[in-house]
């Protein structure tokens, strides 16, 4: 496969997105420094450097794949997906009760993470290969099912949040599609109906949590506690922030899981609200470019691929800020470019390189 | 060539989902604003309030010292045991290695922490933890973080059993207690008098506790001090307690159940008080052991109970003191008046017996004290009726509390129609006064009243407030002043030489010392009647307690005293145990004195 990479190309690079990505992953070592320094670990802000350098080299890799070679094999692609989540649930080593990650010569991937990637692929593929100008519920059916196996798959590991990432991408890539107003709403009771079916399967620490979501003094030790916690570490950052290294939050080590799942309250601890709005200001502008390159794709496949992967990654950002500010559920799901975690910086990184392949090939046949 | 799709759909689609997406972004600043600039106070007080912590320093309670000085009660050092359960990860797996480290049940340590009320707050799983224990777990710190030893001051009574019940306990604050506003400000776990002046004067004795506010990390490690306000130790109190006599009187009893108090007549300080059997209030300050507590609660010897303020018993014969006093002051007789005493009188129908069957012949006032004649009384009850005796009681200080320095004393009863009329709805039986007269029927005092009776005849008439605290911290207390209850000289000397003649001759015998004249007087309370009595008459439990009041040196005298004897079978042991007190207090501990020819050993 040619992957020669001509001046037309890097003319039409979107540095902007590519910049801001790149100023987050550097936010997010500073941060995991912060979080991590004074624990058992001291080191982990350098690895995460190099983590990000190691996905810089991916996001390149993937901005130089022409993203419709990718999507000329869905098949090979979804195969290949589905046996390396199957592999990991069924002989993954058991990490903290969960089986997520394969080891491969010493380093811990996650292969969720890029089976996110894959899923983009995929159904931006079926999708873009719909003609008709729009969608019934019906036409949903065969990507939801190979969406939802992998779903499945996933929150088997088990890996709920990942697993639900998966849903606003089927769904905005689906809206993208054409799909009907009144499917929309139709999918909306569908939707809310499966969850309260779901209720009696869900292991009893799911439903602890939301429990204690909707009263933390339920157990202020237990699932209670991170949200407590975090809700003290936030609001105490105030306007301006309690300064870098100084939150007594994070540095005293009442923040569970803050150079991963929750560094961002570390961030608004000491870094306050000017420091949130500049964070999620850069989110949003991500986002915004993610998404502008969908408005400007060539083809439907490069919209919808463009659009999926900013779908969930703007679920995994929305959701994981809102649980840090205590608006919805405690659920392990990492902080896009800021959480320390090789196989997500890795993944966004390489989503943002799909991304720029889309808009780098706007005008290339 | 390749067809261009037309995306433009597609575009106005991806207008909405960027519409969506910003307004996402912006619910969640709205939140973060709610957060950190509406909320932001609120939030840092919580901070605040997560990362610091308030270590209580203990003050040392005030010690007890003895009118000579010597120490009755003080502190030792001693190593507390304290978890707090918040900052542990995994508190089972703790718990567990906590008590195998400390060789105990995990049971005792997780009771421990359901008792505790205020979150963040170290729970003492083990009180007074010896050194090894103290080591075992220093050597552990690292693996349990959420572990600490504290040195706090615990209390120490050198004594032991003796003057267990004045000296009091401590023991934890009990619930009842943290609800109650004498105990304002206390916290669960708090040690708190219990008994005895530790009770009664528990607030000052506590001191002030003082803090320190320290900065801890989410293990509860400390990492610096913030703020230190030293403790104030609680003032050292003097009591009237001598502890040689307290202990002379200890040993008096020789293991019977009963008590004694011995009282500086003039001022009514407690000069010894002892309430037997007794318990050892060091098993207490540690917060006391629930099966030993179950035992001592249950004990039908009750030892918790404080016999000399708390046992109300028929003062017996004692209680001629009173009768005859109020006989000479209403001048129903003379000094000079007598009666026949055949051993029996038949009175409202009723046969009653005298002390010793053949009678007392011709007894006056003096000799019916010193013989202990019942008839005698009978004619001076009859004629005081119960009004006059009961008024009588009343001013020598019966039938309500002394206001002694002690919580919980009871009063005794003096009865009377009125009394009885409200209490059993009947009247009140001429016959009935006729038992009183001999300090039997419904009449009860404590041990202390009846000292407090001596003391009136020994200090010409005053009415004293028995105390037991001399000085507080080098200040003296304000006790209400002895005042006179309006006796007239002729009558205190008449009473005075009937107490004098029973120890020199009469009933009191045993009392007697060389050189010293005792006036006193002997007592029984039935505790059955007489022909129940005599139906089983080896019944260790049915047996008479005995009496024995007295004051010393009869002219100018120095101490008065009560002694009770439970179930001693007659006063003659009482008066004994009086003998061996009061010779301790004048030097004179030697064989007690032989019987004189004349007294029969019966009152």
């Amino acid at each position: 496969m040619p992957l020669g990479i001509d001046r037309r190309l890097l003319l039409n690079v979107d540095w902007v997105l590519l910049g801001t990505a790149l100023i987050l992953s550097l936010v997010g070592v500073a941060m995991v420094y912060s979080a991590a320094h004074t624990g058992g670990s001291p080191d982990l802000h350098l690895k995460q450097l190099v983590l990000v350098g190691v996905g810089l080299l991916g996001l390149v890799g993937a901005a130089a794949t022409d993203y419709r070679r990718l999507a000329d094999r869905p098949v090979l692609l979804y195969v290949v997906s589905v046996l390396a989540l199957a592999y990991v649930v069924r002989f993954g080593p058991l990490i903290a009760g969960t089986r997520r990650w394969v080891v491969i010569g010493g380093f811990q991937l996650q292969p969720s993470e890029f089976v996110k990637l894959a899923a983009a692929v995929v159904v931006a593929k079926i999708f873009a290969e719909y003609r008709q100008e729009s969608l019934g519920l019906r036409d949903l059916l065969w990507p939801g099912a190979a969406v939802g196996l992998l779903g499945l798959l996933i929150a088997l590991e088990p890996d709920l949040g990942t697993a639900a990432c998966l849903v606003p991408m089927l769904f905005t890539v689906a809206f993208l599609a054409g799909l009907r107003m009144r499917a929309v709403v139709g999918l909306v009771v569908v939707m809310l109906l499966a969850s309260a079916l779901a209720w009696p399967f869900l292991r009893d620490y799911q439903k602890t949590r939301i429990y204690t979501f909707l009263d933390p003094s339920l157990d202020p030790k237990g699932a209670g506690y991170q949200k407590i916690q975090s809700q003290i570490a936030v609001g105490s950052g105030g306007v301006i922030g309690r300064g870098y290294l100084e939150g007594t939050q994070g540095q005293l080590g009442y923040l569970p899981a803050r150079h991963t799942d929750f560094i961002f309250s570390v961030l608004a601890e000491e870094m306050g609200f000017l420091g949130v709005v500049a964070v999620l200001g850069l989110y949003l502008l991500v986002l915004w470019r993610m998404l502008e390159t969908a408005r400007l794709a060539r083809d439907r496949l490069g919209a919808f691929l463009a659009a999926g992967i900013t779908a969930s990654l703007a679920f995994q950002v929305v959701y994981n800020v809102a649980m840090v500010a205590g608006l919805v559920p405690v659920k392990g799901l990492p902080l896009p470019l800021l959480s320390y975690g090789g196989s997500s910086v890795l993944a966004t990184l390489m989503g943002v390189g799909l991304i720029l392949s889309v808009r780098m090939r706007r005008f290339a046949n | 060539m390749r067809l261009y799709e037309d995306l433009r759909p597609v575009r106005t689609r991806l207008a909405v989902v960027q519409v969506v997406v910003a307004g996402l972004v912006a619910l969640l600043l709205l939140q973060f604003w709610n957060l950190q600039v509406l909320r932001a106070r609120h939030f840092q007080d919580l901070a605040e309030n997560n990362r610091s912590r308030v270590v209580t320093i203990a003050a040392p309670r005030g010690a007890l010292l003895d009118r000579q000085g010597q120490l009755l009660v003080g502190n030792r050092p001693s190593f507390n045991v304290v978890l707090t359960p918040e900052h542990a990860e995994d508190l089972d797996r703790v718990v567990t290695r906590v008590a195998r480290t400390l060789g105990t049940g995990e049971a005792a340590i997780r009771e421990r922490l359901a008792r505790r009320r205020v979150p963040y707050e170290p729970v003492v799983v083990r009180s007074d933890a010896d050194i090894a224990e103290v080591a075992a777990l220093e050597a552990r710190r690292l693996e349990l973080p959420e572990v600490s030893i504290q040195v706090v001051p615990l209390r120490f009574y050198p004594l032991a059993t003796a003057a267990a019940h004045a000296l009091g306990r401590v023991g934890e604050i009990s619930e009842r207690q943290l609800d109650s506003p004498a105990f304002e400000g206390l916290e669960a776990g708090a040690l708190v008098g219990q008994a005895g002046v530790e009770a009664q004067y528990n607030r000052a004795l506590m001191g002030r506790d003082g803090y320190r506010r320290v900065i801890v990390n989410s293990r509860g490690l400390e990492v610096t001090e913030a703020q230190r306000q030293p403790p104030e130790d609680g003032p050292a109190f003097t009591l009237s307690l001598d502890t040689s006599l307290q202990m002379a009187t200890e040993r008096a009893f020789a293991g019977r159940a009963g008590s004694a108090v011995v009282l500086d007549p003039w001022t009514g300080e407690i000069l010894a008080m002892t309430s037997t059997p007794a318990y050892d209030p060091n098993e207490f300050a540690t917060g006391i052991d629930p099966t030993l507590w179950t035992s001592l609660a249950n004990d039908p010897e009750t030892p918790l109970m404080n016999r000399v303020i708390q046992g109300q018993y028929a003062p017996g014969s004692t209680f001629k003191i009173v009768m005859a006093t109020a006989a000479l002051e209403e001048g129903v007789i003379t000094p000079e008046t007598t009666f026949f005493c055949p051993g029996h009188l038949r009175v409202y129908g009723k046969v009653r017996h005298c002390s010793v069957p053949g009678g007392h012949g011709v007894v006056d006032v003096r000799r019916a004290l010193a013989m202990s004649c019942n008839v005698f009384f009978y004619h001076v009850g009859m004629a005081l009726e119960i009004e006059r005796i009961a008024a009588w009681a009343k001013r020598m200080g019966l039938g309500e509390p002394t206001g002694v320095d002690l919580p919980h004393e009871l009063g005794g009863l003096i009865p009377n129609p009125e009394w009885k009329l409200r209490t059993q709805k009947t009247a009140w039986y001429p016959g009935e006064t006729v038992s009183v007269a001999i300090g039997q029927g419904q009449v009860t005092a404590t041990p202390l009243q009846m000292a407090r009776v001596a003391a009136i005849i020994a200090n010409g008439g005053w009415l004293v407030r028995p105390h037991l605290v001399h000085s507080a911290g080098g200040g003296g207390l304000d006790f209400e002043p002895p005042r006179p209850i309006g006796i007239s000289e002729e009558t205190l000397a008449v009473v005075k030489e009937g107490m004098k003649a029973v120890v020199a001759g009469g009933t009191g015998w045993r009392a007697r010392l060389r050189h010293t004249v005792v006036a006193g007087k002997t007592g029984t309370a039935q505790v059955v009647s007489r022909e129940a009595l005599e139906r089983s008459p080896d019944d260790p439990s049915i047996q008479p307690h005995g009496w024995f009041v007295a004051f010393a040196p009869a002219d100018e005298p120095r101490v008065a005293l009560a002694v009770l004897v439970e179930h001693g079978g007659s006063s003659g042991v009482a008066a004994a145990v009086a003998r061996s007190i009061l010779a301790r207090y004048f030097s004179e501990e030697r064989r007690p004195a032989a019987p004189p020819p004349t007294a029969e050993a019966v009152d």
